[in-house]
C-alpha cells in the first residue's frame, strides 16, 4: 500500500516535473511563471496561491518578486502596493528556512505574534490564510530567494506536496535566474536603443534650438523625469548661465523664470562646483541643500516647482567642462545618463564652436565692410563719417579719441574725438583742449608700448580718479579699449574706444584700418603740399622761359672775354657771391647762368629776380615771401625767391636798383643765411649762392647814398667786369654771323653771307647798347634783306644814347659840353643844392653866383639835374 | 541607523557588517558584487539615501602605484561627493599608521590622498589609522622569499588581528565623529622579522626568516619605527598566540 502510494506519488511527481519542465521553457513573462506553477500544481493539490520573493544582497532583506495577481486574497487590500514594494529583514522564520534543506511549514496563528515577523504575515492571517510553506531558492550555492505557498485550509501541505516543492525548487531558481538575466538584457537593450535613438536625434543637430528639440524628445522617454535644465559655463569661466531648459514644466512665475534664465550663477556657489568636480552623476536633495545654506536662486525655484531630488551631471568635452545637466529624477541610471551626457556634450561643443565661427565670420564681414568704408576715406571728415557710421551704429562702440604723434615724434595731437561725450562737461572739455598730451604721458605710454592695446574698466578708472573716465561713464559703456595705431612697426598714434565688449579680432582690425586711413590722410596732405610746391615752381618756370635769352653759349674769344672766362672758371665751383658788372646789353645774365651751370648747383634751377622790374613795395615779398594775410592782398602764403633758390643760385639782376629797406634785408639774408617771410614769425634757413649784376657803378651809388656800403662790400667779393662791345671788335663778326643765322632761321629767309663792308661798318660803330643793340640791329637788317646776302645794316645815326654814357670819354665834345655835363652831375649828387654847405658850388670850389651864371650860360635847368636817369 | 559599509564583503568589512547587523542596524553591503561601485558610481546614490554612517573599507584591486592612486582618488571623490549630497553624518575610513611619513611608498601616498579627500569633503569623519593585520604575515613571508629563505625587514612591528580592527571600526561607527584620527594597534610589539619567523614556525613552514633591513615593504625601506604608532594607540585584545589558535594550524 505504502509502496503503491509511493509509486503513485513518484509517478505524479514525475508527471508534474515533466509538465513543469515543459511549462518553464515556455515562460517569457515573469508573472506567467507563477500562474503556470499555480495552475499546474493545483491540478494535483489544494492551496490558495503562491509567490516568489528575492533576497537583496546589499542589505540582507527580501522582497516580493513574482506575485499571483489572480488568486492572492490581498489584491483588494488597501496597503497591498506597500506590502509588495517593502523590504523585509531576513530574521526569525526566514533564518530557519535558510538553515533547512527542504520547505518549512508555518501555521500563521503560531507565528503571527512573534517579534520581527514580516508585515505581510498578519495581513494574510487577517485575510484567512492558515498555513504557509516556504522553500529557499538557491543559485550557485547561495540563497537567492524564497518560494511561498499559502493555504486557507489547515493540513493542506501533505508530504507529497512538500516533496514536490523541494523537487521543483531548483527549476524555479534557474527559471528566476533566467528571468533576472532576461530583464537585465532587456534593460540593457532598451538603454542601448534609447541611446542610439538619442544619438541619431542629436547627430543632425546644428543649432541650439535643434538641440533643444532633440534633448526634449529623448529625455521625455526617461521614466520618472519631471524636468531638466542645461547650464552652460560662461566665457568668463567663473559663472554659468541657462543654456536650455524643459519648456514642458509648468511655470509658477514667469517673471521669476525670466530672471533666472538671464542670470549668471557663480560656479563656486557650493553646488555647481560639486557637480563639475564629480566624475559621476550626483543626486541632490533640494531640501538638504537649502538647509545647508546654499543661496542660489535656481535651487529655491526648484523647491517652488516641487522638485525634491535633482541629479546633476557635468557636461564635458575632452578635458573641458562645458556645463551641467540637471535632471529632476529620483534615481540614477549611471550608464544611461552618462551616455546622454556625452552626446549632449558633443552637440553642445559643436554648437559652441559653430557659434564662435558665426561670430568670427560676422566680425570678419564687419571688418571687410569697415575696410571698404575706410578705403574710400581721403579726408579727416570722411574718416569721421565712416567711423561714426560703422562703429556707433553697428558695434555700439564710441571712438572717445584718436591722437596722432606729431612730426616731432613726441607730442600727441588730438586728431579726432567724440564731442558728444562732452555735451554735459564743457569744463573738462576746455581743460582737455588746453592740455598737451605727449607720448610719455602714463596712459599713452602704456598703450603705445603694448602689443595689442589695453582694456580699462570704466568704473574702476573712474574710482581711481581718472577725469576722462568720468566722461566715459556718461556713455554707460563698461570698457575703454585703447590700442596703438601702427603702420608697419611705426607708432602713429593711439585710439580710445568705448564699448561693452569688443573682441580682439575686431579691435585689431579697427586699429589697423584706422591706422592706414590716418596714414593715408597724412600722406594725402603731404602730397597736396608737394603738388602745390610743384605748381609754384612750374608757374615760375613758365615765367622764366619767356624771359631767358635763347642762346646757350657765349660767343666771342677776344682777349677781354678770355679774361672773363678765366675768372668764371675760378669762381664757379665755390659758393662765393659774384658781382657781374658791365654796361647794359653786355650779357650779364648769360654770365650768371654760365657760372650757375658750371657750379655744383647746376642740377637745380637758377632763380632770377630783376630788381628793377619790381615795384618797391613788392620787392621784399618777392625776395622773402609772405604769410597769408601779411598785408592787404596777401590772400595766400607765398614762398620767396630766396626759399625757392634754396640749394641753388639766386641771380639778382639790376641789384643797384634795390630800394634801401630791401637792401638791409638782403644784407641780413646774406650774412645770416636765413630769411623771414613778411608777416611770418618763422625763420627759414637757406643755402643760396648769390650772383648779382648791375650796369651801375656801385661805388658811385654808395657815394651817392643810394646803395648801402656794407651791402656793397658783401657783394663785391668777386667782381667780373664784362667788356663793352666796342672794346671787343674782334668778336663782332662772330656775333653778327650768329645773329644772322638765328634770325634768318626765325624769319624763314636764307641768308648765307654778310658782306665785308657790313662787317666793317659794324666794327666802326661805338655800340652804346652793346650786344643787345647788335642783336636787334641784325634782327631788323635780316627782316629788311630781300636776297641771300646781308648787304646793308641800318646803324642809327642819332647818337643820343652814347651821350648818356657819361663816364666814357670819347674826346669828341666841346669844352662847354663837358662843363655842362659835369655841372649837372654834381648838382644831381647834391640833390639840386647849389650854394651853401654840401652845395654843388662848394664841390666845384667856385662861388655860388658864378655857378648860377654858368648854369644860365650853359642852359642847365632843374629838369636836367632832377631828371631820373 | 542606516550604515553603508563599502568593501563590506572583505576581510574587515564582512566582520563589521555582521557585528552591526547583530546590533540591529540597517546595514548596506557596498561592493561591486552587490551593485554598489565607487569607481563607476553605480548604485552609490541610491545606497546613500537616508544613510547615517558610511564606513569605507575598500581596497584597490591592483597595487601598482598609479592604479592605487587612481583607485583611492576616484573612489574617495565619488564616495564623499555622494555622502555629502545624502547628508551623511559620519564617514569612517581605515588608513595606515604613519601613512604620511612613508612617502617612498606609492600605496601610502594614495592612502594619504584618500585621507585628504575625506578631510576636505565637508562630511564629519573619523579616520582610523591601523597597524598591519596579523593576517598579512603569510603575504609578507611570501613576498620576501628568496629560495629557502624569507627576507623580512627588522623594523618594529605591532600587528593587529582583523577581528580587533572590526571591533574598533564598529565602536567608531556607533560613536560621534571626531573629525580627526585615532590609531589602533595590536597588543604586542617586536620586529617584523620576528613575527614572520614565529608565524612560519607555527605553520611548520621550512623557510628560514632573515632579518634584512634592505627588504622593502610596499615599495619603501622601513626605518626602525616606521610602522608603529608613535603616540597613544588603542590596543586590540588578540595577541599572536590567541590569533594563531583561531587559524587552525596545519599539521
Amino acid at each position: 500500500m505504502r509502496d503503491q502510494l509511493h509509486s503513485a506519488t513518484t509517478r505524479n511527481e514525475r508527471d508534474i516535473l515533466l509538465d513543469l519542465g515543459q511549462d518553464l521553457t515556455r515562460v517569457r513573462e515573469k508573472n506567467d511563471l507563477i500562474i503556470l506553477l499555480t495552475e499546474r500544481m493545483k491540478t494535483y493539490f489544494y492551496f490558495c496561491h503562491a509567490s516568489v520573493s528575492l533576497i537583496g544582497q546589499q542589505d540582507n532583506t527580501f522582497s516580493a518578486f513574482l506575485l499571483d495577481n489572480t488568486y492572492s486574497p490581498l489584491l483588494k487590500y488597501p496597503g497591498y502596493a506597500k506590502l509588495v514594494s517593502a523590504k523585509y529583514p531576513l530574521t526569525g522564520i526566514l533564518q530557519a528556512v535558510l538553515q533547512a534543506e527542504g520547505p518549512i511549514l508555518y501555521l500563521l496563528e503560531e507565528i503571527v505574534n512573534q517579534p520581527m515577523i514580516p508585515a505581510f504575515v498578519p495581513v494574510y492571517y487577517e485575510a484567512g490564510i492558515k498555513e504557509v510553506l516556504i522553500m529557499k531558492l538557491m543559485n550557485e550555492e547561495k540563497p537567492i530567494g524564497f518560494f511561498h505557498v499559502y493555504s486557507d485550509t489547515a493540513g493542506s501541505f501533505s508530504t507529497e506536496f512538500r516533496n514536490l516543492v523541494q523537487f521543483i525548487a531548483p527549476q524555479i531558481s534557474s527559471a528566476i535566474s533566467n528571468i533576472i538575466k532576461n530583464d537585465e538584457i532587456l534593460k540593457e537593450k532598451n538603454e542601448k536603443s534609447f541611446l542610439l535613438d538619442f544619438s541619431e536625434g542629436i547627430a543632425t543637430v546644428k543649432t541650439k534650438s535643434e538641440l533643444e528639440d532633440a534633448v526634449s524628445n529623448a529625455l521625455r522617454k526617461l521614466t520618472g523625469l519631471r524636468g531638466y535644465i542645461i547650464l552652460k559655463i560662461n566665457d568668463d569661466g567663473l559663472t554659468m548661465g541657462s543654456f536650455l531648459y524643459d519648456t514642458s514644466v509648468p511655470i509658477p512665475d514667469m517673471d521669476e523664470l525670466n530672471a533666472l534664465v538671464s542670470t549668471s550663477f557663480p560656479i563656486n556657489d557650493g553646488l555647481q562646483s560639486r557637480v563639475l568636480d564629480s566624475q559621476i552623476p550626483l543626486l541632490f536633495s533640494v531640501e538638504l541643500e537649502i538647509r545647508r545654506g546654499i543661496q542660489s536662486a535656481y535651487l529655491h525655484y526648484w523647491k517652488k516647482l516641487g522638485f525634491k531630488t535633482m541629479v546633476g551631471l557635468r557636461l564635458r568635452h575632452g578635458d573641458t567642462n562645458l556645463g551641467i545637466l540637471w535632471l529632476n529624477i529620483e534615481e540614477i541610471n549611471i550608464e544611461l545618463l552618462q551616455g546622454v551626457c556625452s552626446q549632449i556634450s558633443i552637440a553642445m561643443a559643436n554648437i559652441i564652436a559653430n557659434e564662435q565661427v558665426i561670430v568670427k565670420q560676422a566680425e570678419q564681414t564687419f571688418l571687410l565692410d569697415f575696410s571698404c568704408e575706410i578705403a574710400r576715406v581721403r579726408t579727416k571728415a570722411d574718416l569721421e563719417a565712416a567711423i561714426f557710421k560703422v562703429l556707433d551704429k553697428i558695434l555700439h562702440a564710441k571712438v572717445a579719441m584718436i591722437t596722432v604723434i606729431a612730426d616731432d615724434g613726441y607730442n600727441l595731437v588730438r586728431f579726432m574725438f567724440d564731442e558728444t561725450l562732452f555735451d554735459h562737461a564743457r569744463e573738462v572739455y576746455d581743460e582737455m583742449l588746453g592740455k598737451q598730451f605727449t607720448i610719455e604721458e602714463t596712459y599713452n605710454a602704456k598703450v603705445l608700448s603694448s602689443e595689442d592695446g589695453l582694456v580699462f574698466n570704466v568704473e574702476e578708472e573712474a574710482m581711481s580718479g581718472n577725469a576722462l573716465a568720468a566722461l566715459w561713464q556718461t556713455t554707460g559703456l563698461k570698457n575703454a579699449y585703447s590700442l596703438p595705431l601702427r603702420v608697419g612697426d611705426r607708432n602713429i598714434g593711439t585710439i580710445w574706444l568705448l564699448a561693452n565688449h569688443l573682441s580682439q579680432l575686431i579691435l585689431r582690425g579697427i586699429a589697423a584700418q584706422i591706422s592706414i586711413a590716418i596714414a593715408n590722410i597724412q600722406a594725402n596732405e603731404k602730397l597736396q603740399n608737394y603738388k602745390k610746391q610743384l605748381e609754384n615752381e612750374n608757374l615760375y618756370l613758365k615765367e622764366q622761359i619767356s624771359n631767358i635769352y635763347n642762346f646757350s653759349e657765349i660767343i666771342g674769344n677776344g682777349a677781354e672775354m678770355q679774361e672773363v672766362y678765366r675768372l668764371m672758371s675760378l669762381v664757379a665751383n665755390s659758393a662765393t657771391t659774384v658781382l657781374v658788372l658791365g654796361e647794359t646789353g653786355t650779357g650779364k645774365e648769360l654770365i650768371a647762368r654760365a657760372i650757375h651751370n658750371a657750379s655744383p648747383r647746376k642740377d637745380k634751377l637758377m632763380v632770377k629776380v630783376n630788381c628793377a622790374a619790381l615795384p618797391a613795395n613788392l620787392v621784399e615779398s618777392e625776395l622773402f615771401g609772405h604769410e597769408r594775410g601779411a598785408f592787404t592782398g596777401a590772400i595766400d602764403r607765398r614762398i620767396g625767391k630766396f626759399e625757392l633758390a634754396n640749394q641753388s643760385t639766386l641771380f639778382l639782376d639790376e641789384v643797384g636798383e634795390l630800394p634801401l629797406e630791401a637792401q638791409s634785408k638782403l644784407l641780413r639774408a646774406i650774412q645770416e643765411r636765413e630769411v623771414e617771410r613778411v608777416g611770418g614769425k618763422q625763420i627759414i634757413k637757406v643755402d643760396v649762392r648769390l650772383v648779382v649784376a648791375t650796369n651801375r657803378n656801385l661805388e658811385e651809388e654808395v657815394k651817392a647814398g643810394r646803395f648801402r656800403a656794407d651791402l656793397y662790400f658783401r657783394l663785391n667779393v668777386f667782381p667780373i667786369m664784362l667788356p663793352p662791345l666796342r672794346n671787343r671788335t674782334e668778336d663782332i663778326e662772330a656775333l653778327t654771323l650768329f645773329f644772322v643765322e638765328k634770325y634768318s632761321r626765325n624769319s624763314g629767309r636764307i641768308i648765307r653771307k654778310v658782306t665785308p663792308g657790313v662787317i666793317q661798318q659794324l666794327r666802326s660803330y661805338s655800340w652804346p647798347g652793346n650786344v643787345r643793340e647788335l642783336e636787334h640791329l641784325i634782327e631788323r637788317s635780316v627782316l629788311l634783306t630781300t636776297n641771300s646776302t646781308l648787304q646793308e645794316v641800318y646803324i642809327p645815326t642819332n647818337h643820343l644814347l652814347s651821350e648818356r654814357s657819361e663816364n666814357k670819354e670819347q674826346f669828341n665834345r666841346t669844352l662847354d659840353e663837358v662843363d655842362r655835363t659835369y655841372i649837372i652831375g654834381v648838382l644831381k649828387r647834391c640833390r639840386g643844392k647849389i650854394s651853401g654847405h654840401g652845395g654843388a658850388a662848394a664841390i666845384l670850389d667856385i662861388p655860388g653866383n658864378t655857378l648860377h651864371s654858368k648854369m644860365r650860360k650853359l642852359g642847365v635847368t632843374k629838369t636836367d639835374y632832377f631828371s631820373k636817369e | 541607523m542606516k550604515i553603508v559599509v563599502i568593501g563590506g564583503t572583505g576581510l574587515i568589512g564582512s566582520k563589521v557588517v555582521e557585528k552591526l547587523r547583530q546590533l540591529g542596524h540597517q546595514v548596506i553591503v557596498g561592493s561591486p558584487n552587490t551593485g554598489i561601485n565607487t569607481i563607476t558610481g553605480e548604485g552609490l546614490a541610491e545606497a546613500m539615501k537616508g544613510t547615517d554612517v558610511v564606513i569605507d573599507l575598500a581596497n584597490s584591486p591592483s597595487f601598482d602605484d598609479n592604479a592605487v592612486m587612481e583607485f583611492f582618488r576616484t573612489a574617495g571623490k565619488n564616495l564623499l561627493a555622494s555622502a555629502l549630497n545624502a547628508g551623511v553624518k559620519h564617514h569612517i575610513a581605515v588608513s595606515i599608521v604613519n601613512a604620511d611619513k612613508i612617502t617612498d611608498s606609492g600605496y601610502m601616498r594614495a592612502k594619504v590622498v584618500q585621507e585628504n579627500i575625506i578631510k576636505e569633503s565637508g562630511v564629519p569623519y573619523t579616520i582610523i589609522r591601523s597597524t598591519q593585520f596579523l593576517e598579512f604575515l603569510a603575504g609578507i613571508a611570501n613576498s620576501g622569499t628568496q629560495g629557502s629563505e624569507s627576507h623580512v625587514s627588522g623594523a618594529q612591528f605591532q600587528p593587529i588581528a582583523a577581528e580587533d580592527v572590526s571591533v574598533f571600526v564598529t565602536q567608531v561607527a556607533l560613536s560621534a565623529p571626531i573629525n580627526g584620527y585615532i590609531e589602533i594597534a595590536g597588543p604586542e610589539r617586536s620586529t617584523m622579522a620576528e613575527f614572520v619567523g614565529r608565524y612560519l614556525y607555527y605553520m611548520n613552514d621550512p623557510r628560514k626568516v632573515v632579518s634584512d633591513n634592505n627588504t622593502r615593504y610596499f615599495g619603501a625601506l622601513l626605518s626602525e619605527n616606521a610602522l608603529v604608532p608613535l603616540g597613544l594607540a588603542k590596543m586590540g585584545g588578540i595577541n599572536f598566540d590567541k590569533w594563531m589558535k583561531g587559524q587552525g594550524v596545519k599539521s
